[in-house]
């Protein structure tokens, strides 16, 4: 069973070359303006004029102008009170996500499994990805109080629902003929999770651990908001009592960029981690 | 490995033979039961069982605090929508057909999608003040942008066969747009406007506890305090179903609406 | 050697109703012998063959590899997929070493033994590729040194050469005909295609459909080793008898069934 047969150059991996475009004749100057940064610049330009003019003729109070909402975002990033308010939000933040993901992970697994399971949870799951989330507050605060738990408590509720229905997905959606060859090569059960189970399902796990990211990071925000809280919650409605618009949007601002970097660092560790998912998706 | 059924199908066979409607039931049915059962060994006061649930929320109906209540919501609710729809399809169609539109927009819809919504609501509260409108505006922020990039891409993705044939036609952009590309991304934008009414729900549950003034938000967070657990679970039943029928009123809504749409433009949206 | 005897296997639809896929089955396939099974769709060949896999159940018979019942699948039977069933997320190596893994074989032997596989079907180099990157063709030549790498004394193909194109799977076939006739194991080889079968095989049991039967067992008397001059072997007088003899047979069957299963191609 050596090799009697000359190996054979293989055929074609792939083509599709990219489709031809139109020469652009267009002086490069002109290309430029036309280019796509430029809009996003131009776009942001008007977004900040219209936020300027607003917030310095009919901005009232509580309305910052985009400059200085600008300069109290220097503030905040070199004042320590609002980075230990920062550390105390993320402390849920990060406490949450990590149960959500502990424990939403093989949850998702073992629904996928195991039909039975699958179909009597199948409904539930469909109610918490509808259902406003927040309303259940009154019920954590009753129970835990306003402390770290209830917090934390808030965003694993928040990140579970995503990690579990996706993970599910995930498991389900692993091509069957995988589990048949995997049998019919002897393999046990553990081996089957091991090597066909697991792996197959690894781009919806880290979807779902991405979208369960974004969902603990919304958590957050909900329970800086909506439970009178000590961190970064309490800080908004600290500027908000002191008519502070400037800062009160500031704290928004970079919330925002911590969400959104977050989610940007998630969605590039899905990439890195589950890079075949993308050439399959590339060959149909 | 040979013969023989088993002679009668087991539990598990019998499960997985039930319709999704019949599953659906019978899984409600099993979690009535065991909340009922918790609720009565727990004893504690924010899990009680689901009768008293269920008395209670007899009881809030009758006095009128519901009914009210969810007027205020549905109010709000359909309002915020309202706007956002209107955004989304026009924003989406613009960013979906013209390159310069999409790249003036494109990122900072994506960026606000990502975003916490409910971020927001201060910034409302301190444009608007604590009225029905900064409600609104939170509804329209959980709401907006899901549709537009729905949209968006579904109008991009219509076939090009399809609009070269509307032009060969004679069809102007307006035609095009209103006779062709929006009928054959119809079913894609559905999915969108789906998303966005889940969104828009939680968006006025959440908008409405921020700015406690009126809605089942502000009674949610009102029974909370009154550390009356009976009556948050009870509100929290109310809202599930309002979440449930939004959503599937725009499925109706979307299966009146796109059922004539040939299926060749279904697939090439 | 393979015995199957009196095998029957309805399926159950989720409505209730039954599809009765085989029909008291009985073949032999003899030990080394290159069997090719043809039938139009839906007669049952699939079904049959993944029963000797012992990946599915049957209703009444039994089926016996050198007098031992079949219960599950087992190290003596090797599976080649029609849509190849690689892992994606696998190097063509360990892809190749993957039944060998289910064994506990250790590491490096079972890698060592993948790369000669790996050579042996033409795939030298592409050790560390991933599924996504290699054609149809290569996919296959993979399916194929997984099966062979765990030594099999039964090769249970299903279509195996269905989802390539054509001048590809002339290589292929030139190519399985090459190994087998280097290292004769016994073969199960399930076909849509008159040529194919009688190309490949030492018989050809055709099948017929609802219920799924054997209706004939044709003998391919071309000398062999054929994989040396495949060319001059379709030429033959032989050749062109026995595959006109099979389209004679597909067509009554057809012709009996009306619009009902009809052969795909
Ligand atoms: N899992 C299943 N459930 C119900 N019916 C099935 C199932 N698998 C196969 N059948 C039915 O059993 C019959 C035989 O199927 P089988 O796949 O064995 O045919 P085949 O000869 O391999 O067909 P093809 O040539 O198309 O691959 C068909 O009528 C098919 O519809
Ligand atoms: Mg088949």
């Amino acid at each position: 069973m050596t090799a009697t047969v000359p190996a054979r150059t293989p055929e074609r991996t792939s083509e599709s070359p990219v489709p031809p475009r139109r020469r652009d004749r267009r002086p490069a100057w002109v290309r430029a303006l036309d280019s796509t940064t430029a809009y996003q610049l131009l776009g942001f330009a008007l977004f900040a004029v219209a936020w300027q003019l607003y917030g310095t003729y009919w901005g009232g109070l509580l309305v910052p102008t985009f400059t200085e909402t600008v300069l109290a975002v220097g503030d905040l990033v070199v004042d320590p009170e609002f980075w230990s308010a920062f550390a105390v939000s993320n402390q849920a933040l990060v406490l949450g996500f990590l149960a959500a993901v502990v424990l939403g992970v093989p949850l998702g697994l073992l629904l996928g499994r195991f039909p039975v399971a699958e179909r009597l949870s199948n409904v539930y799951l469909n109610i918490l990805l509808v259902t406003p989330m927040a309303a259940i507050i009154p019920l954590l605060v009753m129970s835990v109080g306003f402390g770290l738990a209830s917090r934390v408590i808030l965003v694993t509720i928040f990140a579970i629902v995503m990690v579990v229905v996706n993970v599910r997905s995930g498991v389900r959606q692993v091509d069957p003929a995988l589990l048949q060859m995997a049998r019919s090569f002897g393999a046990s059960e553990r081996q089957t999770w091991m090597r066909v189970l697991i792996p197959g399902a690894l781009p919806s796990i880290m979807t779902g651990i991405r979208l369960g990211l974004g969902r603990a990071v919304t958590g957050m925000v909900i329970v800086e908001l909506l439970m009178v809280s000590v961190a970064l919650g309490g800080l908004i409605l600290n500027y908000r009592s002191r008519f502070d618009g400037a800062h009160l949007y500031a704290t928004i601002v970079l919330i925002l960029i911590e969400a959104l970097v977050l989610i940007g660092a998630a969605r590039w560790l899905e990439s890195r981690l589950a890079p075949w998912a993308v050439n399959q998706r590339k060959n149909g | 490995m040979s013969a023989a059924l088993a002679p009668s199908p087991s539990l598990r066979t019998r499960v997985e033979r039930l319709s999704g409607a019949q599953a659906s039931a019978l899984s409600l049915a099993i979690g009535a039961v065991l909340w009922e059962i918790v609720g009565r060994v727990a004893q504690v006061p924010f899990f009680p069982p689901l009768s008293e649930v269920l008395v209670r929320l007899g009881d809030m109906v009758v006095t009128g605090q519901i009914v009210g209540n969810l007027a205020e919501s549905l109010g709000n609710l359909v309002i915020g929508f309202g706007v956002s729809l209107t955004i989304g399809l026009v924003l989406g169609t613009a960013m979906g057909r013209y390159r310069r539109v999409n790249a003036m927009f494109g990122i900072y819809v994506y960026a606000l999608l990502t975003a916490p919504s409910l971020v927001f609501a201060p910034i409302f509260f301190s444009i608007l003040g604590s009225g029905r409108g900064s409600i609104v505006g939170v509804v329209v922020m959980y709401s907006t942008f899901i549709m537009i990039i729905t949209t968006a891409s579904a109008v991009e993705n219509v076939s090009p066969g399809l609009v070269e044939m509307g032009r060969s036609y004679g069809a102007g952009e307006w035609r095009l747009l209103t006779r062709v590309i929006l009928p054959a991304a119809a079913p894609s934008i559905f999915t969108g406007i789906r998303l966005g009414v889940g969104r828009a729900v939680t968006g006025m549950i959440n908008g409405e506890m921020f700015i406690a003034v009126v809605g089942l938000g502000r009674i949610v967070t009102q029974a909370g305090k009154r550390f009356d657990g009976a009556g948050v679970l009870a509100i929290l039943l109310v809202i599930i179903v309002v979440a449930v029928a939004a959503v599937a009123l725009t499925q109706l809504v979307d299966r009146r609406i796109t059922s004539w749409v040939p299926q060749t433009s279904k697939d090439a949206a | 050697m393979i015995e199957i005897r009196g095998l029957s296997k309805a399926y159950r639809g989720q409505d209730g109703s039954q599809v009765q896929a085989l029909a008291d089955v009985d073949l032999t396939v003899r030990d080394n012998e290159f069997l090719t099974v043809l039938g139009p769709s839906g007669c049952g060949k699939t079904t049959m063959l993944k029963m000797i896999a012992g990946l599915i159940p049957w209703d009444e018979g039994s089926i016996a590899i050198d007098g031992v019942e079949v219960d599950g699948p087992g190290p003596e039977r090797a599976m080649v997929f029609q849509n190849f069933a690689l892992l994606p997320w696998a190097t063509v190596l360990d892809n190749v070493a993957f039944g060998l893994e289910m064994r506990g074989v250790g590491k490096a032997e079972r890698h060592e033994r993948a790369r000669e596989l790996v050579t042996t079907v033409g795939l030298a180099g592409f050790e560390t590729k991933r599924p996504g990157e290699l054609s149809g063709g290569m996919q296959q030549r993979v399916g194929l040194a997984r099966a062979l790498a765990v030594q099999p004394k039964v090769l249970l193909m299903d279509e195996p050469f269905g989802a390539v194109d054509e001048q590809t799977r002339r290589l292929l076939q030139e190519e399985l005909l090459a190994i087998w006739e280097h290292n004769r194991v016994t073969v199960v080889f399930i076909t849509h295609s008159m040529e194919e079968a009688v190309l490949l095989g030492d018989r050809v049991v055709l099948m017929s459909a609802r219920p799924g039967q054997i209706s004939e067992i044709v003998d391919v008397p071309l000398e062999r080793p054929r994989s040396s001059d495949v060319g001059g072997l379709e030429r033959s007088s032989e050749y062109s008898e026995i595959t006109a003899h099979l389209w004679e047979r597909l067509r009554e069957m057809h012709a009996e069934h009306g619009r009902v299963g009809g052969i795909a191609s």
